[in-house]
């Protein structure tokens, strides 16, 4: 996708395209090693209206945090901090 | 001995006497097998993300505690059988603990040995340490 951007903007394509910005993983840039599922704030960052958990396809964060969160937002769930569903 | 982070909720038809009482109660469970009470925090009465036996807020009461899996294994019975507890939460908070230090270390180790590398070879280092 980005090289075809280069590609376009040096043969003049008048095509317009969005300059994707990389995403980056906000527990990596922050260097959280642990998330905390107490810390009820942080997790609704990744939980959209429906209750579900937000795929990191979307946040953009790696692999190993997504799980750590999703064990996090799971453990949230079971005490009720956190919806399983919302309607 | 381990460490735990146990979370309990109470129902909110409890009064600030009987939720205290209660929660003493739970506590003494602990300590009378010897564990530790590393931390306490209450974060009182909290609306539920979805209503639990038709209750929409409960009490919250927060530990971190040093304990055997017994100990821990009975409290967690105790709360299961206890009308007045909507929810409970017991899980071990050492594994994370650990992992943490010993990545902590790594990092250090990584930090330490840096300097000596960089100005040889800047881009070279990066890439054995990740793998």
């Amino acid at each position: 996708m980005r090289r075809d951007f280069k590609k376009d903007k040096k043969t003049g394509n008048r095509k317009k395209f969005f300059v994707r910005r990389r995403k980056a993983c906000k527990f990596c840039v922050e260097k959280i090693e642990y998330v905390d599922w107490k810390d009820v704030k942080t997790l609704q960052g990744f939980i959209p209206e429906r209750g579900k958990i937000l795929p990191r396809r979307i946040s953009g964060v790696c692999s190993l945090h997504q799980r750590k969160l999703q064990t996090a937002i799971k453990r949230a769930r079971a005490i009720a901090l956190l919806p399983y569903a919302t309607d | 001995m381990r460490l735990y982070d146990i979370v309990v909720v109470l129902s909110p038809e409890e009064t600030p006497e009987q939720a205290t009482a209660l929660a003493d109660g739970f506590k003494k469970i602990l300590t009378d097998d010897g564990a530790q009470i590393k931390l306490e925090e209450v974060w009182g009465r909290r609306r539920l993300a979805y209503t639990i036996a038709k209750r929409r807020e409960g009490i919250y009461y927060y530990w971190q505690v040093e304990a055997k899996a017994e100990t821990v294994a009975e409290l967690e019975r105790k709360l299961r059988l206890s009308d007045d507890v909507l929810r409970h939460l017991a899980v071990r908070a050492d594994e994370e603990l650990k992992r943490s230090v010993k990545l902590k270390k790594r990092r250090d180790a990584k930090a330490a040995a840096k300097p000596k590398k960089t100005p040889a070879e800047p881009a070279a280092p990066e890439a054995p340490a990740e793998a």
